[in-house]
């Protein structure tokens, strides 16, 4: 059990001087129950913690107050910290009928689930073991979920991930004993759970001997690459979204777009576990401006100062997640584009969820389409012609 | 709340039958028991335990419903109504009754100022004429007229309101309260003829040929008796009280002079010597013939008298006027003592042999009893007099003349107002029989059998009973309301000291709410002294054992009869948990809810959330499922039901490999004899049972999950939003590599269709089994 002291001292928040710039910085200000400064300064009666405890529930975690933050206090860490003390009258239940925790624990009566992998078109490679693999994630459970509900379909992110490493000559390892990264545990206050978890993942990538895990997720990304090595110490693969391994690989001439001269306007949404945690800002742009045709027009806050899409993980949604995404969109729309991207599949759902609320509270709705960056790039890959998986709501036929 | 964990007979593993609302196989009757002790006194039936309940949640319009459903005049009975509830209630013997009549006076007051009163649709071609326009006249007219018949008032005075107008002053029952609370009556579409006095024989036949089809006489006791003792004709210093009121009512305010002597006990004449001071009169002294105890004037006034200057003098009876030149000296008296009690309970004065003494006085005012006008009966008409009043059936209220009926004081002699309104019920009710299938309604008790209910135990702390504010006697303004009204905290705080006799509050607001009585019913929790929302309920003997066995029964009250128990459980009909705070005003929740209950609090403001109508809601929780924020909740979650029954199932340690297999289903279906071999969870309606729940069962090991759903359920969204969480599930089990075939749905067996039950139940057992279908 992490003391208050510890957890203070862990994310420097005994520095914090109560300047409350995070406060203003905090994309829910405005909505009542949470205050950043607040939370950061909470004393050490039980009852504030308690109270604190129950408030940092709604903190979206987004790291946006933490750029402010003159002390550097990590503020969405002690948010995660004090959740921990949100025992169970205390915490908020979790959107979605907590389907994805429920899938997400560990246990799953003693025996290891293998996946489903038939979504892998047949004209895809992938690898039983290897040096590179894929980490898929949630992406199939958000089609059991979301695909008929607002036509997100997210194993196309996943096929586009192989077939973008298929062009590039590699056959990544997909791992059937895959378990959710435990992002939602770890960021719910669950340590246990996410040890687990982390642990069995490590073990089963390990096998394989996987030396670099690629990611479409923010969230996998960032708890592979920040938590996993806390959890599991001897086991230190590298960890890259694949946005940032198409990067590389661009950088290093080995990754073509083919020729196109259709003109598009396109913005990016860079997600917070990517953007703000990771610091992986430039790579998504730097694809985007070798592809052809594709202008890159930039939202009034981008990169680093980026706002969140309203909600982390699926951890907790409320108006405040609304009224974020209806901004987000509208801020997207104002730069002229066609298509808003982002690296992540959260993003995705969580603006094809308001997209599809505005329709059907018959709302105006800021006419972009959102799409996956991932789908995105591998569609314009040179050798990958015109039939790619995957824009969004959009049924493909694999590519032959 | 859990219900319970019934263990059904079953095979080696244990079988649970786990729901919510354990009582729902048990319907809870409200009805089948007695009504707390207030109500029960309450010769109109007016539910004084529900609308003092609703007082106490400051919920004063519905308040002051529940006191019109059966009290036609709350303004009016808020201030001189006697009030028979307060000396019945049980707290009298812990620190005094609840000041009932003045919480009714306060709903009276503030309840509903915007009220309008609309005009009732005549819906009935019969037309009845109601002769006199007192609190039974009144009381008739307006149930008769909200029955759809026309009805028309014959007053013979200018102004309308019998005896509460013309025989109660106006420091008692002001002028405007009586002319809004008889306009409101009106307001339902009652026609009004003033100066129409019943005086012969003809005028009730005139009305028979006139067009009416049933005429109620309601015309009261109007005659003040006089003494009957030598010497009081000589005089007209010596008159019948209700005489000198009538007069000062209608505004003679001519001032009194010397010294008054009221002759009397009840209400009249503490209120003639109470208006006797207020025209100057001094002193005024108040004869009684009996002690103070068995005065009929109630309580309050008897105080109020005194403090305004009003002296008694108990166990005298006036024998003889003195007058001297014509004019009033005094009356000589007889001095008194009590002796055996006589009919009806009080004891009887009797006479001193020797006592006489003199009393010196310059008017005499007596108030010894009314009698009633029957000047419209033909002298040789017996049958239809008895003892100076009009003779009427008790059970039907009509009289030898077919379709004459009569209610009130001329029937009754003088009685106060909420016995008047009783009557008037009465009769309309009896009349209504009459013109409907041509004979009157017969007798029935209002009442069931009295019983006593102890207290709680450990008993309430002691906090006594708010008084009213009274005002002194002002000069000048001599003639003002002395009785104020409590304030709105004062009425909560008074309404609070209730100890809730009774099963719950007999409003039958859940019934209202819920058409199956689906009820959530919970054990009180230990050591509660009847907390506001836990209300002693009255239940099957069987039902309490049950409860009792599962954790302890806390409070409970005494009960006459053997067969029922009592148990102190919360009654609460089941909604939908709804925290507004987690609404993202999606609206998905709209499009499933088929009661209303659910909409945006401003449709056109984009960032409304939602807002939850708890009347309208059945709990049926399909708009759970469908809530992406968990804003919306079964209401059984909010209470820890669901980890309960995963505990149930799964921690056991059943030594079975396998795992359990799980059927969830219906709750109002019981599922005990099917074929399914399982752990039942029995739930409001399976549509709420979402992805995330059946997960999280399979996950935990259940090796089938059979859900039932009904096709003919009034959810009319259950079966669908099963159905397509069962294919959610499935493929989510197969996306996460587990058996995507453990979790089925089969159709349950019909409410009420045993003959089909069967065949149902092979298709359920067959799903089980992993057969075909």
């Amino acid at each position: 059990m992490v003391t208050l002291t510890e957890l203070k001292k862990d994310t420097r928040a005994l520095l914090c001087n109560s300047c409350a710039k995070c406060s203003t910085a905090c994309p829910l200000d405005g909505f009542a129950g949470f205050s950043p400064v607040r939370m950061v300064s909470v004393g050490p009666t039980a009852d504030e913690v308690r109270e604190q405890a129950v408030a940092a529930q709604r903190c979206l975690t987004c790291s946006l107050c933490e750029i402010r933050c003159p002390q550097g206090v990590h503020i969405a860490e002690f948010a995660r910290g004090l959740r921990r003390e949100a025992t169970d009258g205390l915490r908020e239940p979790c959107p979605h009928g907590q389907v994805f925790q429920a899938a997400a624990v560990p246990e799953w009566a003693g025996r290891v689930p293998s996946r489903d992998l038939s979504w892998i078109d047949e004209d895809l490679r992938v690898a039983e073991t290897g040096e590179i693999a894929l980490f898929v994630g949630c992406l199939p459970l958000f089609d059991a979920l979301f695909e008929d509900r607002f036509g997100v379909r997210t194993t196309d992110i996943a096929r586009s991930a192989i077939r973008a490493l298929n062009q590039l000559g590699i056959e990544p390892v997909v791992v059937a004993e895959e378990r959710c990264c435990g992002h939602d545990l770890l960021w719910g206050g669950d340590d246990d759970g996410f040890a687990t978890l982390a642990r069995a993942n490590a073990d089963s990538f390990a096998a394989r001997g996987v030396e670099l895990i690629l990611t479409t997720c923010a969230e996998c990304c960032r708890t592979w690459r920040l938590d996993y090595p806390e959890a599991v110490p001897e086991y230190q693969p590298r960890v890259q979204h694949l946005v940032e391994y198409l990067d590389e690989r661009l950088q290093a001439d080995e990754l073509a777009f083919r020729d196109d001269d259709t003109a598009r306007t396109v913005t990016y949404q860079d997600p917070c576990r990517l953007g703000r945690h990771l610091g992986v800002t430039d790579a998504p742009r730097r694809l985007l401006d070798a592809a052809p045709g594709v202008e890159l027009a930039e939202m009034d806050r981008s990169g680093a100062d980026a706002v969140c899409c309203g909600t982390a993980g699926f951890i907790h949604c409320d108006a405040a997640s609304r009224r974020l995404q209806a901004e987000r969109l509208a801020s997207a729309s104002d730069t002229g584009a066609t298509t808003l991207l982002t690296a992540c599949p959260k993003c995705l759902i969580h603006f094809a969820c308001a997209q599809n609320e505005d329709g059907r509270r018959n709302r105006p709705s800021p006419a972009i389409e959102v799409e996956d960056l991932t789908i995105f790039t591998t569609r314009m890959l040179a050798g990958l012609e015109a039939s790619s998986p995957g824009t969004n709501g959009e049924r493909t036929e694999a590519v032959t | 709340m859990i219900g319970g964990d019934v263990r059904l007979d079953g095979g080696a593993a244990p079988h649970l039958l786990l729901t919510v609302p354990e009582l729902q196989a048990d319907p809870i009757s409200v009805e089948a028991v007695a009504p707390a002790p207030c109500t029960m006194a309450c010769p109109a039936g007016v539910n004084v335990k529900a609308y003092v309940s609703l007082i106490a949640e400051g919920r004063f319009a519905e308040a002051l419903d529940e006191v019109r459903r059966r009290c036609t005049l709350p303004s009016v009975c808020g201030r001189i109504c006697h009030a028979p509830c307060e000396p019945a209630c049980t707290r009298s013997v812990v620190d005094g009754p609840l000041a009932i009549r003045a919480l009714k006076r306060f709903v009276a007051d503030v309840g509903d100022d915007d009220r309008v009163v609309a005009p009732v649709a005549v819906s009935k071609d019969q037309a009845v004429a109601v002769i006199g326009s007192g609190p039974a006249g009144l009381t008739a007219a307006h149930d008769l007229r909200r029955a759809g018949y026309q009805v028309t008032i014959f007053e013979a005075k200018p102004e309308l309101g019998g005896m509460l107008r013309y025989g109660i002053a106006d420091y008692r029952l002001p002028p405007d309260v009586l002319d809004a609370e008889i306009a409101a009556v009106l307001g339902v579409g009652i026609d009004v003829e003033t100066g129409h006095e019943l005086s012969s024989y003809e005028d009730v036949t005139a009305l028979m040929e006139g067009g009416y089809d049933a005429v109620l006489v309601a015309v009261g006791a109007q005659r003040g008796r006089l003494l009957a003792i030598p010497g009081e004709d000589d005089s007209a210093a010596i008159e019948d009280a209700l005489g000198f009121l009538r007069r000062v009512n209608e505004g003679d305010r001519t001032s009194v002079e010397g010294k008054v002597i009221v002759i009397g006990g009840g209400s009249t004449a503490i209120e003639a010597a109470r208006t006797a001071l207020r025209l100057g009169a001094r002193p005024v002294e108040i004869l009684y013939r009996r002690s103070r105890d068995e005065m009929p004037a109630g309580h309050e006034e008897v105080v109020q008298a005194e403090a305004e200057g009003v002296t008694f003098r108990f166990l005298a009876a006036p024998q003889r006027a003195v007058i001297r030149d014509g004019r009033l000296t005094g009356i000589e008296c007889l001095e008194m003592e009590l002796g055996e009690p006589d009919g009806d309970g009080r004891r009887r004065p009797v006479p001193i042999p020797d006592s006489t003494f003199f009393a010196e006085s310059d008017r005499v005012l007596a108030a010894v009893g009314q009698e009633a006008v029957l000047d419209f009966v033909p002298n040789d008409d017996a049958a239809m007099v008895d003892r100076g009043l009009l003779a009427a059936d008790e059970g039907t209220s009509m009289t030898r003349w077919w379709g004459v009926f009569a209610a009130g004081d001329v029937v009754s002699g003088p009685a106060t107002v909420i016995e008047a309104i009783a009557a008037g019920h009465e009769a309309a009710d009896s009349i209504a029989a009459y013109l409907e299938t041509g004979t009157p309604r017969l007798p029935r008790s209002l009442h069931a059998p009295a019983v006593e209910y102890g207290l709680a135990d450990p008993p309430p702390v002691e906090s006594p009973p708010v008084p009213a504010p009274v005002l002194g006697l002002e000069p000048g303004d001599e003639f003002a309301e002395v009785e104020q009204a409590y304030t709105a905290d004062q009425a909560v705080a008074e309404a609070g000291r209730c100890l809730r006799c009774g099963p719950c509050s007999e409003c039958a607001a859940c019934a209202v709410t819920c058409d199956r009585r689906h009820l959530l019913v919970g054990l009180a929790p230990d050591g509660a002294t009847r907390p506001r929302t836990w209300l002693p309920l009255r239940t099957t003997a069987a039902v309490a054992g049950r409860l009792r066995a599962n954790g302890s029964a806390a409070g409970g009250v005494a009960s006459a009869s053997g067969d029922t128990t009592d148990a102190a459980v919360e009654v609460r009909p089941v909604v939908v948990d709804y925290v507004e705070e987690r609404c993202r005003g999606c609206s998905l929740c709209l499009d499933v809810c088929q009661f209303e209950a659910l909409a945006l609090r401003n449709p056109d403001d984009p960032e409304s959330r939602v807002v939850l109508d708890p009347a309208a809601c059945r709990g049926c929780a399909l708009c759970a499922a469908v809530c992406p924020t968990a804003a919306l909740r079964p209401a059984a979650h909010a209470d820890g039901w669901w980890d309960a029954v995963l505990a149930a199932i799964f921690e056991p340690d059943t030594g079975d490999e396998a795992g359990p297999a799980v059927v969830v289903t219906c709750d109002t279906r019981p599922h005990a004899g099917s074929p399914a071999e399982g752990d039942v969870v029995a739930c409001r309606c399976v549509g709420q049972v979402h992805p995330g729940m059946l997960l999280e069962l399979a996950r935990r090991g259940a090796t089938r999950i059979t859900v039932e759903t009904c096709a003919d359920c009034r959810f009319e969204d259950g079966a669908r939003l099963a159905q397509q969480h069962v294919e959610e599930t499935s493929a989510l089990l197969a996306a996460l590599g587990g058996d995507a075939t453990s979790v089925t749905l089969v159709p349950a067996a019909r409410p009420g269709a045993p003959d089909q039950a069967g065949a149902v139940s092979d298709a359920l057992a067959m799903a089980l089994r992993g057969e075909g279908g």
